[in-house]
């Protein structure tokens, strides 16, 4: 493969070249312009045929047994390597060969920039790069393929900073038959409708949304095994074996674990106590143009044999999404519970933040492409949330047991304005129907490629 | 932009026909699923000039390359038919797909060759494909427009469905200059 490449990249590059100045050809004006532009489209044609040729010998080469000369059948066909092959922007097909093979690096990011500023308290008015994250996915052969992300948060990170640096992703795929992969390594949750598709691009509104983030708590990833197959019903089928929480870093004096229980608690796999593993799976159904529906289970022990009590955290979700024409409706509920809490709550009493025994949350959310042109559109869009992450706590007697709440409503109104297909600035309101004092107007520009 | 680093366009022709499953399709045996009565496929290689690449961008169709692989399906020494074969990027790797064009320009059927993302494979099912049949020049031929996303591949179907789009303009164009019988 390696000889193949630098074989290959000066004739790319020729052709690169030729193609761009091809196209920037299309904008001559004068006689002498076209016919500049026309003997670079004939020498494009020219390298194309010699590259056809090209293949055909390494054809030749790859397979010199005799073996299965294909009969030709029914109609003649003009299909073949010598055929001169086209290229719509991205590559050169030869009309033989189904697909390109062989490695290829291809680098990839995304990051969100963020104003956001409480209308009752502008002092606390903050701006943040909230995220920037630079990805790489490299295919070692037409089976086999890593993916990894490094991320940072809240620009700097250092001793006196609040930001992190981390590694979103790191997994391995193997495609062991053409309806079934396996991935192991450090890989995001498919539990959702954000965790595994959560580029600034890719929702709405210039915060992701508090369930599956308060709730399912994205970027959730863990590390492990998972097989993920897809089938031609259009069902895709999720489970594997992974990390989990460490429920034994439950930490009763900070607020962290109101705002997510499993945020508070997750690993990240960063030196991850790996006594409890977890079990999970989803199932996701796109059968219908425009509509998914979806949902997944995880759980696990969670005390990482830290503590003599044993105790189970089991979240699950549904989902779902129809996008008919320039609509789009998405809904997601989620629901964890955490057992035995009464036993692990009871040395933390008087304690601020006990472990809460389940927590919920649910969103609905319409958005309405009303205007576009070529890649811009502008998307207004409204999410009604409910969150509960002290929805019971267990019974720890008279005066000991916290009162759960009845949770936070969240309305969101805004629009996402994309000026081509991989940048969007966003603006919106949120209004916290039971905590007004963190109403807030949020600002956002963000892009993915 | 994303990075093509290693792949190059020389080399990915070159290439060996990958017979894993990911290759799902050749661009022949599209031909044939697309048009089943035709006796011959007749390359018909186009290429077009200056001119008429100017002529896409002023439709607000990006002509991207000059050159474009096209079989006439034939049958009897009459034109049946056009099968274009395309390569599109989606999030990370390449889609190949071929689209075949009726007589009267619009969209007959389209095959996706291969698809090795990890998401988006239901670019391949009937059900997404068929949303393309019968629409021609005069339709959008976009994404949340007349054509349905799919949830969590958006750019797979945004790529193939503007890839669509641009074969759909560039063989009524090469008809209408007489370069496509």
């Amino acid at each position: 493969m390696t000889s193949h490449r630098l074989r290959a990249l000066p004739a790319k590059t020729i052709l690169a070249a030729s193609l761009a100045l091809a196209a920037s050809a299309a904008f001559a004006q004068t006689p002498t312009e076209a016919e500049l532009a026309r003997r670079l489209d004939q020498l494009a044609a020219e390298l194309a045929a010699v590259k056809a040729q090209l293949a055909q010998m390494q054809q030749e080469r790859a397979a010199p047994a005799p073996a299965a000369a294909p009969a030709p059948t029914a109609p003649a066909s003009g299909f073949g390597v010598t055929a001169p092959a086209a290229s719509a922007g991205t590559a050169t097909p030869a009309m033989a060969a189904a697909a390109p093979s062989g490695p290829a690096t291809v680098l990839s990011s995304y990051g969100e920039i963020t104003y956001t500023r409480p209308t009752k308290s502008s002092v606390n008015t903050q701006a943040d790069v909230a995220r920037f994250v630079l990805g790489y996915q490299h295919r070692f052969d037409a089976k086999t393929k890593v993916v990894a992300e490094l991320e940072v948060e809240h620009a700097v990170s250092s001793a006196d900073d609040a930001g992190e640096v981390e590694v979103e992703q790191a997994y391995v795929e193997y495609q062991i038959t053409p309806t079934l992969a396996v991935q192991g390594g450090l890989f995001l949750l498919p539990m959702g409708l954000l965790n595994g598709n959560h580029e600034p691009t890719a929702y709405y509104g210039v915060q992701r949304n508090f369930v599956e983030t308060a709730i399912i708590p994205s970027t959730w990833r863990e590390g492990g095994f998972q097989l993920v197959g897809t089938y031609d019903n259009g069902l895709t089928v999720q489970g594997g074996i992974t990390t989990t929480f460490d429920l034994s870093k439950w930490d009763a004096a900070s607020t962290e674990g109101k705002d997510s229980p499993l945020g508070s608690i997750h690993q990240e796999l960063s030196l991850a106590k790996a006594h409890d593993l977890a079990a999970f799976g989803a199932l996701n159904w796109r059968g219908v143009p425009g509509l998914l529906l979806g949902g997944s289970l995880f759980s696990s022990q969670a005390t990482q044999g830290q503590t003599a009590e044993k105790a189970r955290i089991t979240l699950w979700e549904a989902h779902a999404r129809w996008t008919p024409g320039r609509w789009d409706f998405q809904s997601v509920y989620s629901r964890g519970t955490i057992s035995n809490t009464a036993v692990l709550n009871t040395p933390l009493v008087g304690n601020p933040t006990l472990i809460p025994s389940s927590f919920d949350g649910y969103y609905v959310l319409g958005a309405y492409k009303v205007w576009s042109h070529e890649d811009y559109s502008l998307t207004p869009f409204a999410r009604w949330e409910h969150v509960n992450t002290t929805r019971s706590y267990a019974d720890l007697g008279p005066g000991l047991t916290p009162e759960a709440s009845g949770g936070q409503r969240i309305v969101t109104v805004g629009a996402n304005l994309n000026i081509t297909q991989g940048v969007v600035l966003k603006a919106d309101y949120q209004q916290f129907r039971d905590s007004p004092d963190q109403n807030r107007v949020n600002l956002g520009l963000g892009w993915n490629f | 932009m994303r990075v093509l680093l290693a792949a190059s366009a020389l080399a990915a022709a070159a290439a060996p026909t990958s017979a894993f499953a990911v290759d799902y399709l050749s661009a022949e045996q599209a031909a044939r699923l697309m048009f089943p009565e035709a006796d011959a496929f007749e390359a018909r290689p186009l290429t077009l000039d200056a001119a008429q690449l100017q002529q896409l961008d002023a439709q607000g169709v990006r002509g991207r390359s000059a050159n474009w692989a096209v079989h006439a399906a034939r049958r009897g020494g009459a034109t049946l038919g056009f099968v274009v074969t395309d390569e599109v990027i989606g999030k990370f790797e390449l889609i190949s797909y071929a689209v075949g064009i009726a007589l009267d320009g619009t969209v007959k059927q389209i095959e996706i060759l291969s698809y090795r993302e990890s998401h988006g494979f239901e670019v391949r099912l009937p059900a997404w494909r068929k949303q393309f049949v019968g629409k021609g020049s005069a339709a959008a031929l976009r994404v949340g427009d007349d054509i349905a996303n799919i949830s969590g591949a958006t750019l797979s179907c945004t790529h193939v469905t503007d890839g669509v789009r641009r074969i759909v303009a560039v063989v009524a164009l090469a008809r209408r200059a007489g370069l496509l019988t």
